[in-house]
This record gives structure tokens, sequence and C-alpha cells, in this order.
């Protein structure tokens, strides 16, 4: 592509082929969830390797990306509501719903992982420590009648910042691999320290609540004549709601100068000191906010599956959140979207393997990220000039 | 408290102290010559001890039942078995990742771990299952008042340590030493001096592959049982005391390493409370010490090229 | 085959033998098909005992799929849970919202069963415990749909407590793992220990996945108890044992239905298990004629792993199901029903009983003894005829 040129793409329609990627993607979402009998899903799986190598080779990829760069809003807004269709098409089917809705939560508290360690460069391997104090905080918060439960959300957010703040010191003090031992280390503790004292559950694990809005209880199925529909509708929509808010966020703050500060501390911590960030002011504020999203999507996700146990957020559970991010591509949103759907689903979908699932699982894994060594969809930096660069 | 319970617990450090030191100086070497973090370390350290313990499973099969006999051709087998996974992962896995960011290779070797020990406990016969290993150094021990000091354990302490000195002259002394130095140092610059880059890598990974090849060993010869999930919480406490000593450095991981059982150590002996909290302790100290020394406690001699 | 419609979810069908297909496929063509599930850990550190499980239940699957009589096809659904909460919840609503699914049994970890009791009760799915032993999996809650056919560990460490300090020993070291298992274990045993005139020295806590426990098991000699108790799972039991030879801790070693199985004597090689105590709920397999049948059957079906402690009890519940489906039908709620009603009913962990909250009330509990490289039943083993002796009451 010359550099100077208008894309061709732009003359006509410029989204129209990342609209027809957004209906595709909706579509084949609905076939992967419905699909019930073994060689359903083995296609699905070999049809979705095929068309996304055959797209990065024709150049489709790039395209797609550059179109969806040229016009974001409506294709953001197209592709929210193809989810909210989804959702509503599947409302009579409670599984393929709650899969849904961990994909959600999982991609939002992937989100917040990439704030920190996408745009700012700080590793954090307890991300579900902090999932899990969110999902700890909503257990015992959601038996006091008295707070709302949109509030109780915003506790597990505020919870998993407040536990985060001993990291402080540690964490702006150190960078790279030494960063990411002292959060492992948090990590550890944490589960090993719910699992032995008793006042949360012990080993044993907390029931919680169900959310409540409005005086309504998202364990009833809202009822639309005679349609079976699901109660899982309501944990959807909302985590469809508390994603695309979220997103709407993540996409502010990487256009902002804050975004810009945390680049920069990234790229080279030297060279922004000198241009007068606080590299340390920057950190904090990438670590905070990184934990309270985990929080608040982890307090959704405990009131869904409504019981919490510490072996729920191990180690093992932390290096799932960390390896969206990376399969994703740092700092790249819809990759961490596309590869939380691969790292939820694909083991759900591999059920047919029995033992053998997470053997296939981590083979495919380490497969792709031979073949794209920077994640699925990789992050393009700002682009101050859109239509004076080329794609480099 | 008791003298003999003091010595017991001091003789208990030092064997798990020299473990963890063996399995932190991979970490370490690696992190030397190419900035990456091996996650698989603990796994590939795991498949290593099953490469011996399988070999042993031979050599019994084929009646060679002197215990020196076997404990040579074990070691033999899972040192040199094991180094060659090394290099191969190296040369297939890590190298490929080189110019993609270096958090994707931890992922990549993360998922290869998983993809290691699944596959030992799915398709090692009844592999998820413990395994007795045997016992073959001599098991005569002598009793000072109420503390056992055990031959093995003398042994294995002893050929331990003088391990960590070999790699040590190695790194120190020899031509490839002085290669893996000078790529830890400049990568650019080694090839230029006519270093074989790639060679200098793939001899590293195995030297640290088989260094923590005779640490799942010896953690066999002392537990007498081996298990398809032993490479993990290894893996773990392998690369803290990697980071608490400083990366890049073959003396902080020894540090790190006999510090982390000395933490470990010290929590379950003298913790007032319930012993349970230990892990708490000794990761708690972790946090601490990092706030207090940010880049290990032997940090790497680097300066910031601005 | 009129289960084949519907709107049902994705679901996973495992396959079956291919003898037993062949079967089938030959003589009972006219029969209706009808799915139970299975769910237990088949991947991760406990996976050795969930797939004994899933062994045991296509067993019974497979049998009763070759008796002629039967009136329905059956086909097993087997589900992972990675012994892990969040991961239970998810496979047990696959399992409880696929309509074609009649009955199932699950979890081997209670944590797990914790969680997943209310996915059950609110789609109505019938479900039978197969291996979890924590008493509020059944008694927290007036769910119908949840029964179990093994004991809880308060039956178990009552009888241990007895026996234990029958022998006359009096002096008790814990240690447990911080599971609920571990944790549940060391509470009722302490407690019936203590009713029983015992006293225990001290508790540890350990982590599952510990290697080391010297630093314990120091203390532990220190106190020099008559017994060391492991509560926990195989893999930790053994290493137990192992750290308790290397220190020279003469004492006996009791452990609790987890470490009851043939990857102990692998895991410690013969002579340093001899004379390890345990306790299992039911009567011993071996003992029955039914149970004498179900190792034959097991042994003869190939498969690679064994069933371990809690495979006899998943081909029990699984037997149970299939009954309940013959006598009332594919339906779950009459299902449910004739859970309710379950009395004295033959299987081959001896007959199942269950109480109002769905336990199975009858708590034999059989003590195990190490011997020779393998468990032997203590009444018929050559310690309690007195040729061979226990460590002796400090």
């Amino acid at each position: 592509m010359t550099d100077i040129s208008l894309p061709q793409s732009q003359l006509s329609r410029p989204w129209i082929s990342a609209a027809a990627v957004i209906v595709a993607a909706g579509l084949y979402s609905w076939a992967l969830l419905m699909a019930e009998e073994t060689w359903q899903v083995l296609s699905l799986l070999v049809l979705a390797v095929v068309a996304t190598g055959v797209a990065i080779k024709t150049g489709f990829v790039r395209r797609v990306e550059r179109d969806w760069a040229a016009s974001e809003t409506r294709l953001n807004r197209l592709a929210f509501a193809v989810l909210i269709g989804l959702i509503l098409v599947l409302s009579g089917s409670h599984f393929a719903l709650l899969m849904i809705s961990t994909v959600l939560l999982y991609f939002v508290a992937s989100l917040g992982l990439n704030i920190q360690f996408g745009f700012t460069g700080l590793v954090n391997f307890a991300g579900a420590a902090f999932f899990g104090a969110g999902a700890y905080t909503a257990a015992v918060l959601g038996n006091v009648a008295e707070i709302p439960p949109l509030l109780i959300l915003l506790a597990g957010g505020i919870v998993a910042m407040a536990i985060s703040l001993p990291l402080l010191i540690p964490i702006v003090r150190t960078t790279g691999h030494y960063a990411a031992v002292v959060t492992i280390a948090f990590g550890v503790l944490f589960r090993t320290f719910l699992e032995v004292n008793e006042i949360l559950g012990g080993p044993q694990g907390l029931m919680v609540n169900s959310m409540k809005l409005f005086g309504w209880d998202f364990f009833n199925a809202p009822s639309l004549g005679n349609l079976e529909i699901s109660f899982y509708v309501n944990y959807a929509l909302l985590a469809a709601g508390l994603a695309a808010l979220v997103f709407v966020l993540f996409r502010r703050l990487e256009r902002s100068w804050i975004g810009l500060h945390m680049d920069a501390v990234r790229l080279d911590e030297t060279a922004a000191a000198c241009f007068g960030i606080s590299v340390k002011r920057t950190k904090i504020l990438a670590f905070l906010l990184g934990n309270v999203i985990l929080g608040v999507s982890g307090a959704l996700y405990g009131m869904m599956i409504s019981f919490i146990a510490p072996a729920s957020f191990t180690f093992s559970d932390s290096l799932l959140l960390v390896s969206i991010v990376l399969l994703g591509g740092l700092g790249s949103p819809w990759g961490g979207a596309i590869a939380a759907a691969i790292v939820v689903l694909l083991p759900e979908k591999l059920q047919l393997l029995q033992e053998y699932r997470f053997l296939l699982f981590s083979i495919l894994v380490m497969l792709v990220l031979l073949f794209r060594p920077e994640g699925i969809l990789p992050r393009h930096l700002r682009n101050f000039f859109p239509n004076r660069r080329t794609d480099a | 408290m008791d003298l003999g319970l003091i010595a017991q617990y001091l003789a208990n450090g030092i064997l798990l102290g020299t473990m963890y030191a063996l399995v932190a100086v991979g970490f370490t070497l690696f992190f030397g010559v190419l900035d990456v973090i091996k996650f698989s370390h603990g796994d590939v350290l795991m498949l290593g001890t099953f490469i011996g313990f399988t070999a042993w499973l031979g050599l019994e099969a084929i009646g060679i039942v002197n215990p020196w006999i076997q404990l040579a051709g074990v070691l033999l087998c899972s040192l040199a078995g094991t180094a060659l996974i090394g290099a191969a992962i190296a040369n297939w896995l890590i190298l490929p990742l080189k110019k993609a960011p270096q958090l994707n290779t931890l992922l990549i070797t993360l998922m290869l771990g998983t993809a290691i020990r699944e596959a030992v406990r799915l398709f090692y016969p009844n592999g998820s299952n413990p395994k007795a290993f045997p016992a073959l150094l001599p098991d005569a021990s002598v009793e000072i008042g109420s503390f056992a000091l055990r031959a093995d354990s003398v042994i294995l302490v002893v050929s331990g340590l003088g391990l960590i000195g070999l790699l040590n002259l190695v790194i120190n002394r020899t031509r490839l030493g002085l290669a893996i130095r000078a790529v830890a140092q400049d990568e650019e610059t080694a090839r230029t001096m006519g270093i074989n880059y790639t060679l200098v890598v793939l001899a590293t990974f195995a030297i640290g592959s088989g260094v923590a090849a005779f640490a799942g060993i010896m953690n066999g010869l002392y537990y007498n049982e081996i298990n398809f999930g032993m490479g993990l919480i290894l893996g773990l406490i392998g690369f803290s005391a990697a980071i608490i000593g400083g990366l890049g450095n073959l003396y902080g991981a020894i540090l790190g390493g006999f510090l982390f059982a000395g933490l470990q150590v010290i929590g379950a002996a003298l913790l007032p409370f319930a012993s349970a909290y230990k892990d708490v302790f000794a990761f708690a100290v972790v946090i601490a010490l990092m706030a207090w020394k940010p880049t290990g406690l032997i940090p790497e001699r680097s300066s910031d090229r601005v | 085959m009129k289960f084949n419609t519907g709107n049902g979810l994705r679901r996973i069908v495992f396959t079956l033998g291919a003898t037993a297909g062949l079967l089938v496929a030959t003589g009972a063509q006219a029969k209706d098909t009808v799915e139970l599930g299975f769910i237990g850990p088949l991947t991760g550190g406990v996976s050795s005992m969930g797939l004994g499980g899933r062994n045991s239940a296509e067993l019974a699957v497979k049998l009763r799929n070759a008796d002629p009589d039967s009136k329905y096809h059956y086909e097993l659904v087997a589900l992972d849970d990675e012994c892990k909460p969040n991961v239970g919840v998810q496979v047990a609503t696959k399992m409880a919202t696929d309509r074609k699914v009649i009955g199932t049994i699950a979890h081997y970890c209670s944590a797990v069963a914790m969680g997943t009791v209310d996915v059950y009760h609110r789609f109505g799915l019938p479900m039978t415990v197969w291996g979890a032993v924590l008493p509020d999996i059944t008694y927290g809650n007036d769910y119908p749909e949840i029964t179990r056919v093994n004991g809880t560990m308060i039956n178990q460490n009552e009888k241990a407590a007895q026996f234990m300090t029958g022998l006359g020993y009096k002096t008790f070291a814990i240690i447990h793992d911080t599971t609920d298992y571990g944790k549940g274990h060391n509470k009722y045993l302490s407690q019936f220990l203590a009713q029983d005139g015992a006293e225990v020295v001290g508790t540890f806590g350990v982590t599952s996945d510990q290697q080391d426990f010297t630093a314990e098991l120091t203390q532990v000699k220190a106190l020099n108890p008559d017994v060391v108790v492991y509560a926990g799972l195989t893999p930790g039991g053994v290493r137990v044992r192992q750290q308790m030879e290397k220190l020279g801790i003469e004492a006996v070693f009791e452990g609790v239905s987890g470490i009851k199985s043939d990857a102990f004597f692998e895991g410690l090689g013969g002579d340093l298990a001899e004379g390890t105590v345990t306790f299992l709920e039911g009567a011993p397999a071996e003992k029955l004629p039914g149970g004498a049948y179900f190792l034959k059957e097991y042994n003869a079906a190939g498969y690679d792993s064994p069933p371990e402690a809690y495979g006899p009890f998943a081909f029990a519940a699984m037997d149970l199901l299939i009954d309940a489906v013959e006598a009332s039908g594919p339906d779950r709620k009459a299902v449910v029903d004739y859970m309710s009603k379950v009395k004295e009913h033959d299987s081959i962990t001896g007959p199942i009983t269950f109480d109002d909250h769905g336990q199975n009330t009858v708590a034999l509990i059989t003590a195990y003894v190490a011997q020779g490289g393998k468990w032997v039943v203590w009444e018929d083993s050559d310690y309690a005829k007195g040729t061979l002796s226990l460590v002796a009451p400090k």
C-alpha cells in the first residue's frame, strides 16, 4: 500500500467489510454455542482456523483493521448490537448464556490487566486474586440487604484496589520480571490465606447471593408470553453492558494523555521521566485502575456462579487471565475479546476429549503463538496522522 | 528449643536450599543469555526425573542391581535426555519468538509446561499416580541425640553444591563460559566477535535443563517419591528464588534458593500460630524483600543506556 | 428415537466400548436411548480418582446395556469439573440444562459439590454424589434432587477414633491438608478422639501440593505421639509416610479414605506402607458377592487405571440411577421421587437406604490395614490375628 493515496475502501463505504466480519463473527458464535455433535464442533474449529489463515494471507485482516480505525464508533455500536442480538436469540439456552457471560466477564478482566501491562508494562500475575477479592466482596456484602447490588459491584472493585495498596511500594520500585514475582507471591499468599483462614468460609467456600436490580432478582427468569427464557439473560445483558462500559473507558483512556503517559512509561521509563512524566504516578494509577476493573468483573462473576471457593482463584487462574492478554496481543482490546472467547470456550468445547483436553488446548495455544508471535490482533500504536503513515 | 531439633531444621533447610538453588540457577542462566523467563523449567525438571525413573526401571529389567551403577545410569540418561530437551525447546519454541514481546515467550513456555505435565499424566503408564523412586543411596544414619544425620542427605547436599561449584567454574573459567557471558552482556557485539550465537544459546539451555534434572533426581532420591505435578511448585519456588537473589547472577540464585528454604523452615518451625501459615509468611517476606531491594539481593551490574 | 429431537445443548457422548455398541446394534434396536451423566475430576492432581470413578460408571452403563432385559439403551455423558467450584458450576449447568440427561452422578471434591447442589436443584436434575464426603452436601439443604451413596466424614471419623483408642493408642498428631477435605477430617477426628479420651498432641495444616513435610514432622518427632494421622489424599500421604521414615519417627501411620488407593503402594513401594491403617465407608467390595463381580468385570474391561477407593461407589450410584430409570421411566421428577423412597436397595457396596436428606444411612465403615503390599480388611489381617503387630502404644 502506498502511504499518501487514499485507501480504496475509503472511497465507497469504508466500514462494509468490517461490518461483514462482525455479523459473520456473531453467526459463528451462535453456531459454535449451539453445536451439539463432535463433528459439528470440529468442523467449526477447522473453519475458524482456515478462515483466519486466509484472511491474514490475503491482507483482509489489515484492511478490516484500517476500516475499523476509520469508522470506529459506528462499528463498535454494530458489534454491541450483534452481541445483544446473539444473547436474545439464545435466550432459551441456559448454558450458552452462561458461557457468553463468562467470556464477557473474562474479557472485562483482561481489559483491566491490559491497562496494567498492555499500556504501562506492569506485569500482574495475581489477576485471579483481585478477581477473587471482588467475588468475595460480593459474597460478604450480598448478605447485607440494605446495600444496593450495583454498589456491591463497585465495592468489589474498591476492595480489590484496597488489598493491592500494600503492593504499591514494591510494584513501583521494581520493573519487569521482578514485579512479576511480587504479584506471584501475592497471588499465592491470597489463596493460602483464604484456605487457612476460617472467617471467609475457608477452603469450603461461600455462597454468593444473586444480583438484584430495582427489586428484580436475577435468578428469576423474565417471562414473555409462553417463551422459555433463561434467567442467565439477566446476567448476560448486565455483563454485556459492563463490557461495553469498560471498553469505552478503555478506549478513552488509550486516546487520552494518561494513555500516552502509560505508553511512554512502558516503552522507556528513563525517557518518559525526562519528558516530565511522573513514572511513579502513572504506574500507581494503572495498577489501581486495573485492579478496580478486575474486582468489578469478579464481583459480578461471583454473583453469577453463586458459589466461590479459594480453589477457583489459584495461580493457574491468574495465568489464564494473563494468557488472554498475551494471546490477544498486548494492549489490544479486540484481540483480548477473541482470546477470551478462545480461552473460555475452547476447553469447554474440548470436553469431548475428556482427560486429553488440556493437553490439546495448550498445544493449540503454542501453535497460535508460533504463527502469530505478537498475539492474534497486535495493537498498533496510536496514529496521530491516520492517512500519512504506512501500516508498519 | 532442643539442640537436636535445631540441627534437624538446619539440615533440612540446607537440603531444600540446595535443591531450590539448582532450579534457580537454570532460570538465571536463561535470563542471562536471552532475557527470557522459561516457565516450563519446572516441568522439564519433572520430565527429566521421569526419564531417570524409566532408566532405573530399564536397568532393573535387564538385571543390573548394583545401586551405584544404577545411579550412574539414571543420572546419565536423565541429564543427557533433559539437556537435549532443553536445547530442543530453545531451538523450536524460544528462539523463533525472539522478536515477539518477551512476555509471549513466557506464555508459550507456560503452555509447554502444561503440555508436558498433562502428557506425562496421560501417557506415562499410570502417570496420574505418584511413583516410588528407588533409594539408591546408602541409608545409614548417625543419631546424635534426637537428631538423625542421614548419609544420603549428606551425599545429596555435597553433590548438589559440587555441581553448582562446577557450573561456576564452567561459566567463569572456560571458553564456553566466556561465550555465554559475552552473549549475556551484549548479543550483537558477541556476534561480531565471531561467537556462534545460536550454539551458545542452545548450550546454555542444555546446561540449565541438565542442572534442573539433577535437582529432580535429587528430589526423587530424597523423598523417594515422584509425581507429575512436582515440577510446578519447584519451578515456582525456583523462579522466586532466582528473582530474590537477582536475575542473571549465579550467586544470587544460590543465595535466593537458601533464603527461600530458610524462610519456609522458619515459618514452619518458629511461627507461634498454625504452621499452615508458613507459605503466607514466606511469600509476604518475598514481597517485603522486593520492596526493599527491587532488583534482588545481588543486583545485576547494569546501567540504562539513555 | 424420541430423545433425539429438541433444542437441548450440545452434548458430549462418551462412546462406549465397541462390544457393547455391537450388542446394542444387533439385539436392542427397539430400545429408546436414555442419557445419564457423570461429573468428576478428569484432569489435574486428583484425576486418578476421577478417572477411576468414570470408568466404574461407564462399566455400570456398559453392563446394563449388555443385559437384554433392560428397558432402555443408556449412554454416558462424562464431564470434567477439574476439582474447581467455578468449573463445576459450569459443567453442572451444562448437564442440568440438557433436557436429554435424566440424571447424573457427580463430584469427588467436596467444595465443588457444595457449589453445584443449587444448580441441580434449580433445574430439577437428580444427582447422586459418588465420592465427596463433606456432611453439608446432603445435610446443608433440603433439596430432594441430591442424594449420596457414600458415607460422610462424620461416620468415618467416629469409627476411626473408636477403633484406634480401642487398640490402646492415646496420643495423636494430626497433619491435615488445608482443603475442606483435610480440614473437615481434622475437625471430626479431633472431636471424636476427645470424646473417646485420647489426646491430640499437635495439629499441623499443610497445603495439598506440599512436597516437604520435614519441618512439621520434626515437631511431631519431638511430641512423640503413638499415632501420626494424615488427613488428605494419596500423594500427600505417601510423602508424609516417606518422610516419617527419614526422620526416624516410630509411630503408627493412620490415614483417611483419601489414601485408600493402590497408588499408595505404588508411591511407597511395599515395606514402608506396611502397617498403615485407614478407613473407608461401605462394606469391602471384595467381600460382597456384587463387589467381587465388580472387580472381575472391571479388570476384564481392560481400563488402564484402577477403580480407586470410590470406583465401587460410582458404580453403585450409577447402577442405582439406572434402576430408578428402569422403574419409573426416563423422567427427572419420577427419578427424584424414586430416589426419595430408596430403602435397603441392593448394591455392590452394601444395601442403600436414603434418609430424609438423601444421605445413605448405612454407615458401615471398614477398617483396612496395609499388609504385604495391599489393603486388607482389619479383621482378616495378620495384625488382628496377632501374628503381626503395629507399633505399640507408648
